[in-house]
């Protein structure tokens, strides 16, 4: 038995709020947001970490993560904000739910939040990227120059599929969404780009959105795509934070 | 391609393109991971359906724990690949591959398909050809893996007999370890394929078709069921364990990254049912009751909560209500858990002895609807398959629950009972009009708002060791008359009706009471590209039939013919300890229209305490 420090009443106790960044690896990279989220309570109610629950027919564990991830894209920045019963150490709380954790997914460290702080996915408003791919028959400085031009562009349409509305195509304009888009090197037919993007609930570019009118600009295949979300930002002062950054300001 | 190049292209190339990648990652948590350098056999658990599905089932968890506490066994899990992934699969020339570590599985010693309904058969074949392994028994060579089959339609086995080397009857927990035994032996030995059959044959409850010839009279009729070899049992017994107190249970389960059909701890509190309803098999094939301790339950929940992290329990048998200590065991699973906001759900409660404050009592955590089974219409044929219910208790039942708010309810039923007449089929729609009307006979201010009752009628299909095995199953035809006349009879618009498509039960008669006969039909209807028969989407009728024309046989013959009761059945070599003479006398009872008492009563002298040493029937 091991409900030995969760509290009977969960009436009118103070909570506590913390904000963990974990990996989202390789092993897991098919696991969807929503079985991701299912994951986690379940890591932590295996962990026996003191976690606060909603009331109602329902009761559900007061959990909320940051900007969704596509399927098959890795992350070593993910975010997630939970309501705790009582205080548990960061530390002991990270060790427990990496114990707790299925392989690929790792808790990389917390904080604290502050009594007014902003969650997650309401601050999330850029995303970093690190694309690796194969093309054929081209170089780096060819490479590079076209992606020069690519985003000298005045307008770059892409063809949006809207999963709510029947997989409807529509046209975006998603140059104004890429804040950034570096070459970084190129092994034999191999090339990393980094890409920073708008992200979040005001405006959004998926890497692959991207990936797929690049292609078509170019007018060549793209083989072996590996996307990893490198970090997730929001602004604070005109300057790009990561969101754990941000909670500290916040205190 | 080599073997680690396939590995990665199958995850970072393939699954990318199918619908649910989820569904063939593996790496869940508590499943099993193992050096296969350092193990002697291994073992593809198959399931003939999707993951979904094959992972809310309770005996691949048990199995699959019980393989992979045997250090030198690693037992992985296969599912039936969705036509995306089989396209995919097709495409690139790759094998069917386990979850656990992407090999392919014709590389492993044993690849063991569970059989829980028929309608999985073709996807049997499809597994097998996708996994490079000849569809034949005959046709597998040394070095190719045994193909092993149990589960409930084991016991009819037949039309699995081309295809399968060998069945295991009954219960899995020692028999399967008892065959692997014999396999490490022969292994060791280098022996030859035929002598492993041989040898494993001697194994109570093991049967390999192979070793059985079968005479036809010229009716199609069976004439006889022979041996080839001495030292191969004329009867294969099924096998039971003695009691469940102490049996085997693993320390943990599967904790599956994707939604699943049954997401949850799944506690079995007894096998076996006494109830003796005279259309189910599973009431039969199953005896007898053996109940878990109390004390070996709660440890059981108390641990799989820790280590999986579910939230909800689910108590698993085939009669809930008649478990010995359901109350106070329900009182302290709420008692202990209701804290950490764990569900309990009690599937299966029966209408006569049903108690609203139980099912109160475990919805305080998560409320949801109620479902009972009444089966049958009108008493008369409630009578005459024995389940025993009155249509007092059910209105009894549903006017306490509507008295304390519950607006939800779910009753099921069948068609196509032998004996039934229109008026039988229109008594359904006066029953499911009786509940509508407690519902309103209930003061507005106690009952809830937005009453809705769902009346699911299935299709009744005459399964082997039953009563009704010698009947004559409705014809389509028949059963869609019924469906109609029942649909027209419902009046309410609160009434949402629900039936099944006959033409999929036509089937699962088919080969529930089929033969050997019917291997040929169905390898042909694979090739003619019949898969996921189970579900309606996949499902092609019209192929079906051409499959059974090309084959020169006559599907009628298995479903729409009354048998002699002298007639000898596909299954005659099979015992399930329920013996023959007992069924017949229940099928002459349910003509009468007489009852027969729940065993935990009086012994009915069904015959299963004769099917060990001594008697095997639970103690009370």
């Amino acid at each position: 038995m091991k409900n030995s420090n969760i509290s009977n009443s969960d009436q009118q106790e103070e909570k506590f709020s913390i904000r963990l960044k974990f990996i989202k690896g390789n092993e897991v990279k098919y696991i969807s947001h929503l079985d991701l989220m299912r994951t986690f309570q379940r890591a932590i109610r295996r962990a026996d970490i003191p976690v606060s629950y909603s009331s109602g027919f329902n009761p559900h564990q007061e959990i909320s993560f940051g900007a969704p991830l596509a399927l098959g894209v890795t992350s070593n920045a993910e975010y997630l904000d939970l309501k705790l019963k009582s205080v548990v150490e960061i530390e002991v709380l990270v060790e427990r739910l990496n114990n707790a954790l299925p392989e690929g997914i790792r808790v990389l460290n917390g904080i604290l939040l502050g009594d007014k702080a902003k969650n997650a996915m309401s601050l999330v408003t850029h995303s970093k990227y690190k694309v690796s791919l194969s093309i054929e028959d081209t170089n780096f400085e060819q490479l590079q120059k076209k992606i020069d031009e690519f985003l000298k562009e005045q307008e770059i349409i892409a063809l949006k599929e809207q999963p709510k509305k029947g997989f409807k195509v529509k046209e975006v304009n998603i140059k104004p969404m890429i804040v950034e888009m570096t070459l970084l090197e190129g092994i034999g037919d191999r090339y990393s780009i980094n890409c920073l993007l708008l992200c979040g609930s005001k405006a959004n570019l998926k890497p692959e959105l991207l990936l797929k009118s690049f292609s078509k600009y170019l007018n060549c295949n793209f083989y072996n795509v590996r996307i990893n979300r490198q970090e997730v930002y929001t602004e604070l002062n005109n300057q790009l934070v990561d969101l754990l950054k941000y909670a500290e300001s916040e205190i | 391609m080599n073997k680690l190049f396939t590995k990665e292209y199958i995850y970072d190339e393939i699954l990318p393109n199918v619908e649910k990648p989820g569904r063939y990652t593996g790496n869940e948590w508590n499943s099993i991971k193992k050096d296969t350098n350092s193990v002697f056999i291994r073992f593809a658990f198959c399931f003939p359906d999707v993951y979904e599905v094959g992972m809310s089932h309770l005996g691949t968890k048990i199995l699959y724990h019980l393989l992979n506490e045997q250090d030198d066994i690693y037992c992985e899990r296969v599912f039936a690949p969705w036509p995306d992934l089989e396209q995919n699969l097709r495409d690139k020339n790759i094998s069917l591959f386990s979850l656990e570590t992407r090999d392919s599985i014709s590389e492993f010693d044993f690849i063991g398909f569970t059989l829980q309904y028929e309608m999985s058969y073709t996807n049997i074949i499809n597994m097998l050809n996708l996994a490079h392994v000849p569809l034949k028994s005959k046709n597998r060579k040394e070095k190719d893996p045994f193909v092993i089959a149990g589960g409930p339609c084991a016991y009819s086995p037949e039309p699995l007999a081309d295809f399968v080397d060998l069945f295991l009857l009954g219960e899995g927990e020692e028999i399967l370890l008892e065959v692997m035994d014999k396999y490490r032996q022969w292994k060791k030995a280098d022996e030859t394929r035929i002598e492993f059959l041989k040898q494993v044959a001697t194994i109570d409850g093991v049967y390999v078709p192979s070793l059985y010839n079968i005479k036809y009279n010229e009716d199609k009729t069976i004439n006889e069921i022979v041996v080839k070899y001495n030292g191969v049992p004329n009867k294969i017994k099924k096998r039971v364990l003695k009691s469940l107190k102490g049996a085997y249970f693993p320390k943990e389960i599967i904790v599956p990254f994707i939604d699943i059909v049954h997401d949850r701890i799944i506690l079995e509190i007894f096998r076996g049912c006494t109830r003796g309803c005279r259309f189910c098999q599973a009431g039969m094939i199953y005896r007898p009751v053996r109940e878990r301790d109390m004390e070996e339950l709660l440890e059981i929940a108390d641990r799989l909560l820790d280590n999986t992290g579910y939230d909800e329990i689910s108590l698993s048998s085939l009669s809930t209500s008649d478990f010995s200590e359901l109350n106070k065991l329900v009182e302290k699973l709420m008692s202990k858990y209701q804290n950490r906001k764990i569900g309990l759900s009690l599937p299966s409660l029966r209408i006569d002895s049903f108690s609203l404050k139980l099912v109160q009592e475990v919805q305080k955590v998560r409320k949801s609807g109620l479902t009972f089974a009444p089966e049958a219409g009108t008493q008369r044929l409630r009578d005459v398959i024995n389940k025993g219910v009155t249509e007092d208790d059910l209105i009894k039942s549903v006017t306490s629950a509507f008295e304390t708010g519950y607006n939800n309810i779910k009753l099921y039923f069948m068609i196509g009972l032998p004996t039934e007449t229109d008026e039988d089929v229109l008594g359904i729609a006066d029953l499911a009009h009786k509940v509508v009307e407690a519902y309103y006979g209930v003061p507005k201010e106690k009952r809830g708002k937005g009453l809705r009752v769902t009346v699911s009628v299935s299709s009744f299909v005459p399964k082997a060791f039953t009563p009704f095995q010698w009947v004559k199953q409705d014809t389509i035809e028949e059963l869609k008359r019924k469906q109609k006349l029942l649909q027209s009879a419902i009046k309410r618009k609160q009434i949402t009706y629900n039936w099944h498509e006959p033409y999929v039960s036509y089937m699962e008669g088919v080969f529930a009471r089929g033969d050997r006969r019917l291997g040929a039909v169905l390898e042909k209807a694979w090739e003619l590209g019949c898969k996921f028969d189970g579900w309606d989407q996949h499902f092609k009728y019209d192929l079906w039939m051409k499959a059974f024309e090309c084959c020169d046989v006559d599907p009628d013959f298995y479903v729409n013919r009354a048998r002699s009761f002298d007639e000898i059945q596909p299954w005659n070599h099979i015992d399930v300890g329920v013996t023959n003479k007992y069924l017949l006398n229940e099928y002459k009872k349910s003509l009468d229209e007489k009852l027969t008492k729940d065993c935990r009563e009086a012994c009915t002298g069904c015959g299963i305490n004769n099917l060990g040493e001594g008697g095997v029937c639970d103690e009370k």
